[in-house]
């Protein structure tokens, strides 16, 4: 039977019948209908905009994340894997990037939803958080958590500031070897100088003299420092031993926060606290990150 | 008595936490660095009953985990407090909690869970296992000591609990209008009939289903009229028809169940029957006194465990002939395209291949073993990614031991440590130890070319009073130091006293003599010694008490085998108690090519990082340790 018979599937496509008829008004009524949902199943689930939370073990990174995603502070333990959580802005925090929209905006709520990904802090459990920082593309932003009490002696400061260190030179590093000349998004950095209700935690402007003061220590002791055995053992990346990673501007001056807006990395030093006798004091980050939301 | 129980997700979130007497949070903290990340304490796998332990200052800490779920659960209490059946609660309440809130831990980027009305749950477990600890010593008097009968103890020691119990609801039908003491006195009674079941020592895995049938059986007996046995065959119709899957919808009734039994005696007052009647195909098991709720918790509570216990079970046994063929079948397929739940047996194999690869690096064998158990630990219960075999899971895991294993815990600049230290104004202290001919010397003016190019002034103690030649050596050293750093603006002198002389005392001398002519840091230089040589090795507790090293580090040689856990063992322990290696120092890497294991079993034994590597014959041939390449060279 070929094609041009008389009863064959072609000539039954074109022929006025009732089955033809049928068919053609399924396939035009219910095609969209069907590519509505298709289209709209896929585009759900959005990626949230990211906020990553980093910063040495003991800091109150996980609380911090519980005070975001329930309004109240959970008790917390020394984390051991990274948890992602959503997170609602609370009351009284616009975004910026809804600035303009009216309160009653459906789309309000959503743009006020945002991921929080924790990552543990301690020394052995980093490479989580390398993990993260090697992918950034959705990050919005770090905020990287310290205690400020703890700055205020020389092991807390030299931990936290050398971690500090290792995270800006990762995005340092990610600037400066972009491939393409527009440059990759800017990751805004906050420093959050947590547990200010202690007695004797550093206020946010001392922690952040202290933490630049540290960083100018360690990026001198790292430049004079001892080579890594990565070349000596048959390492391939010799081209990159070669060049020494230095933050910040060149020059032997002392590190500061600004010269990282060089690299689009803008770091803010804000203090607050998560626990307190008198309640949660974190406003200023909750603005800080409503602004790069 | 139990300080505090605490459930805790991986990720740091307290979801649950009982305590009866506070407890600081840094024991249990100290508990996750120690054991889940440092992994410093080894949990003893000789029994494979006993959970492990783990004492932090007073305490005494007993944990087990929900891999799949992510969930820690600690049990703490004071270390003067034996307490038997915490093994028992733990293993009780993890069924329990994953039983009941197993779906909602699921859920993908949250951490809340809402398990307020677990309470009630634990609570009960408590009672139950102290009442059977209480009674479990009366228990062995009761039944002869090498009865294996446990069946005619049971019934001899289930009848004074039976007379009570018949006592107290008569007890009960009288004061039915009186709300208050029902739920009180009626409480001692089923615990105590449950430490008959619970505490006759049996192992904990099979109990259950036929004791609780006989608990139960034992129960009704005694309670007076055909009414009640006719209630409960209901109530047993009524069980089977549950599906145990959905324990979202159990739990919402388990709050209710608590409060009916008050309101249960108020309805019976006020004499509402029409809600009643309703509810009565569902909840006629409830309706019943206050005890019969009661009861009910318990039973709830014996069958999720039961259910989990059974779980685990099948899970671990495959089933019949046809279910393992299929399963077979269906292991290769998932074997190649991932999703597949690893078993022990799945990784037995390609664990001995890693075993071996990594034996062939010159890792020691203990440490192999540990690195093996640890990702075995990891894997189990694991599902493969998709597209992803078991070998190649096992290989990022295995790096991910590695990694952990290798990276220290705090920062390792020698530098910076310097500056702090001669910022209060004293020299900074460095020895070096270890075996005879590793690279001691060498590495010393190795170390102290390195400080010179950063501007120190470095001090050379000779305190190897021992070999002949041993002064020379370092003063040849020291003199083309000298000759190397007289552009760079280091400074380099030798301390030496000749031979014979008592090594402590001349490290002090030198210490204080750096001290006094301003010098940054004193490198001291240690006898070679052996370290099985108990005579030789005591004179190092009294090196270190004399000559306060602020850092001792430990030169050990790559070419080593299986002897450096000894090594590294021996020579951490001899400076006396509370004083440790702060360091080691891998000589000769660059004569094993990639068979760098001796890093992995010296860190493996003590805990302490490798500072440096030796990777020549030059001054300059010293080098930081790269955790990712060493890993690299490890795997490859």
């Amino acid at each position: 039977m070929a094609w041009h018979d008389q009863d064959s599937w072609l000539t039954a496509a074109f022929a006025p019948k009732l089955s033809t008829i049928v068919v053609t008004l399924l396939l035009t009524l219910l095609l969209p209908i069907l590519l509505h949902h298709f289209i709209y199943r896929r585009a759900t689930p959005t990626t949230l905009p990211t906020f990553l939370l980093l910063g040495p073990s003991g800091a109150g990174k996980t609380a911090l994340l519980t005070l975001a995603e329930r309004n109240q502070v959970a008790a917390t333990r020394t984390s051991t894997s990274p948890l992602a959580v959503e997170a609602l802005l609370p009351e009284g925090f616009t975004p910026a990037s809804s600035h303009y929209r009216s309160p009653g905006d459906p789309t309000f709520e959503r743009s006020r939803c945002f991921l929080l990904v924790d990552t543990p802090g301690h020394g052995k459990l980093r490479h989580f958080a390398t993990a993260q920082l090697a992918d950034l593309s959705n990050v919005r932003g770090i905020v990287f958590v310290v205690d400020a009490a703890a700055v205020a002696e020389e092991a807390g400061l030299n931990e936290a500031a050398g971690y500090l260190h290792d995270v800006l030179l990762t995005l340092q590093k990610r600037y400066t070897g972009a491939k393409t000349s527009k440059g990759p998004k800017e990751i805004p950095v906050l420093v959050a100088a947590n547990k200010e209700d202690l007695f004797t935690a550093l206020p946010q402007h001392l922690a952040r003299l202290e933490l630049e003061k540290a960083i100018s220590r360690i990026r001198k002791s790292k430049a004079t420092g001892l080579k890594d055995s990565g070349v000596a053992m048959g390492g391939e990346e010799d081209a990159m031993e070669d060049e020494r990673e230095w933050l910040g501007e060149g020059g032997e001056g002392p590190f500061e926060f600004q010269q990282m807006e060089e690299v689009g990395t803008s770091v803010t030093v804000l203090g607050g606290n998560v626990l307190g006798s008198e309640g949660s004091d974190v406003k200023g980050w909750f603005e800080w990150i409503a602004e790069h939301l | 008595m139990l300080d505090t129980f605490e459930i805790l997700t991986t990720s740091g979130v307290v979801l649950w936490s009982r305590s009866y007497a506070p407890v600081s949070s840094n024991i249990i903290n100290s508990l996750i660095r120690d054991v889940f990340i440092e992994e410093r304490i080894q949990p003893q796998s000789g029994d494979a009953g006993q959970k492990p332990t783990y004492r932090k200052e007073t305490y005494t800490l007993k944990w087990t985990t929900a891999k799949d779920l992510g969930l820690i659960f600690v049990a703490v209490y004071q270390s003067l407090v034996h307490l038997t059946w915490i093994d028992k609660l733990l293993d009780n309440v993890r069924a329990l909690f994953v039983g009941l809130y197993g779906e909602q831990l699921k859920k993908e980027h949250t951490s809340k869970l809402d398990c307020s009305n677990f309470a009630p749950y634990f609570e009960r477990q408590i009672q139950d296992l102290e009442g059977s600890s209480d009674s479990a010593t009366s228990n062995v008097k009761l039944t002869p000591p090498s009865s294996t009968d446990n069946d005619s103890a049971d019934e001899k020691s289930l009848k004074p609990p039976a007379l009570r119990k018949q006592q107290h609801q008569l007890y009960d039908t009288s004061a039915d209008s009186t709300p208050v003491p029902t739920p009180e006195t009626s409480r001692p009674t089923t615990p105590a009939q449950h430490h008959l079941i619970t505490g006759k020592g049996r192992p904990g895995a099979k109990l259950s289903r036929r004791d609780r049938k006989k608990a139960s059986a034992a129960s009704t007996q005694p309670s007076s009229g055909d009414e009640t046995s006719a209630k409960r065959k209901a109530k047993g119709s009524a069980k089977k028809n549950r599906v145990w899957g959905e324990f979202g919808a159990e739990e919402e009734d388990s709050s209710v169940v608590l409060d009916y039994s008050q309101s249960d005696i108020r309805d019976e007052g006020s004499a509402t029957e029409a809600l009643e009647e309703i509810k009565q195909e569902t909840w006629g098991r409830k309706t019943g006194k206050g005890e019969f709720v009661l009861k009910d918790i318990d039973e709830e509570m014996d069958q999720i465990i039961a259910a989990e216990n059974a779980k685990k079970q099948s899970s671990t046994a495959s089933g019949g002939i046809v279910g393992s063929s299929l399963g077979a079948i269906g292991g290769l397929f998932r074997n190649v395209v991932g999703g597949k739940t690893l078993t022990k047996e799945d990784l037995a194999k390609p664990l001995k291949g890693m075993e071996d690869h990594l034996l062939k690096k010159n890792v020691a064998r203990e440490a192999v073993v540990r690195l093996c158990e640890s990702v075995e630990r990891d894997l189990v219960g694991l599902k493969t990614n998709s597209f992803t075999t078991i070998d190649s899971t096992l290989r990022t895991s295995m790096e991910k031991a590695l990694t952990k294993i290798l990276t220290p815990t705090s920062s390792l600049d020698l530098l910076r440590e310097i500056q702090t230290v001669n910022a209060t104004g004293r020299p900074y202290v460095i020895s070096i130890v270890g075996v005879n001919g590793v690279g001691k010397s060498t590495n010393l003016s190795k170390i102290a070319f390195f400080l010179l190019q950063n501007h120190h002034r470095v001090l050379v103690a000779a305190a190897d009073t021992f070999r002949s030649g041993a002064v020379e050596q370092l003063g040849v050293h020291v003199r083309n130091l000298k000759e190397l750093s007289k552009r760079e603006g280091g400074e380099v002198d030798l301390f030496e006293k000749g031979y014979g002389k008592d090594a402590a005392n001349i490290a002090a001398d030198a210490v204080a003599h750096a001290s006094k002519n301003g010098f940054n840091v004193v490198l001291i230089d240690t006898a070679g010694r052996r370290h099985n040589d108990q005579r030789l090795m005591s004179s190092l507790t009294k090196f270190g008490k004399l000559a306060k090293p602020d850092k001792i580090l430990m030169v050990a040689e790559a070419l080593v085998g299986t002897d450096s856990v000894a090594q590294a063992r021996n020579f951490n322990a001899s400076f006396g108690p509370g004083r440790g290696l702060d360091g080691f120092v891998i000589s000769k890497c660059d004569t094993v090519g990639d068979m760098i294991g001796t890093i992995v079993s010296m860190v493996h034994a003590t805990g302490v990082p490798v500072v440096f590597l030796g990777v020549g014959q030059h001054y300059a041939d010293l080098r930081g340790l790269n955790v990712s390449s060493v890993c690299r060279l490890l795997m490859s």
